[in-house]
């Protein structure tokens, strides 16, 4: 059935009727978007989201490889 | 509107089953260790304060685990996983090959990723979502 031939049962709805049916679609789209996920399962996040320290030891040992790089030129 | 000088790629789907649920901005990248190559896919995750580079994969380059001495903690779940600073060459597309210092764990099985200590330092990203698709290019060094 296409949304053309429901539009006019839809309009006869009541306005409370209107809103629940509106509720349940919205639900519906949300629920779609997150059928990749299964609330029984765990999905591992490996991003290091907060790891400063790291970056900054990380930058600095780069800044100190590449200063011997170019004091061997 | 597009970046100018940049390769675009597309997203990759991650997991069949989900198809477009799934989509991930994987990027070919090849890295260089003292003289040896392997071509990878890294993760684009500007999420990630740190370069990382999975444990099998520094084993195939030839890394040596004892001779990263440059010890790093990381954060959420590979903070459980001793990690170390190894840094190498890594080419993108056809750009030149630049300077990636990674955060090298204990941890396997989990994806190559770039984040923003190094990667994002080194190249300019721009990601089209809606149309699946990103582009890259080395970072502009006159700025």
């Amino acid at each position: 059935m296409s949304v053309t031939e429901l539009l006019p049962t839809l309009q006869k709805l009541s306005r409370a009727d209107k809103f629940r049916l509106m509720q349940f679609l919205v639900a519906q789209l949300a629920q779609e978007e997150t059928d990749g996920l299964q609330p029984s399962q765990t999905y591992p996040v490996w991003s290091p989201y907060d790891a400063f320290e790291a970056a900054d030891t990380m930058l600095k040992a780069l800044e100190a490889q590449n200063s011997n790089d170019h004091a061997e030129c | 509107m597009t970046m100018q000088n940049a390769e675009r790629y597309l997203f990759t789907v991650a997991d069949s089953t989900f198809g477009a649920a799934s989509l991930r901005p994987y990027l070919p990248i090849t890295l260089t260790y003292q003289g040896k190559s392997i071509t990878s896919s890294g993760l684009l995750d500007t999420g990630a304060a740190v370069n990382v580079l999975p444990h099998e994969l520094g084993i195939e380059l030839g890394a040596v685990w004892e001779q990263a001495t440059t010890p790093l903690q990381l954060t959420g779940n590979l903070a459980q996983f001793e990690a170390r600073v190894l840094i190498m060459s890594a080419v993108v597309a056809q750009f030149n090959p630049v300077q990636l210092v990674f955060a090298w764990t204990q941890a396997s099985g989990i994806p190559l990723l770039l984040g923003q200590a190094n990667f994002f330092l080194e190249f300019d990203v721009c990601f089209y979502r809606s149309q699946s698709a990103f582009e890259i290019r080395p970072k502009d060094s006159s700025a």
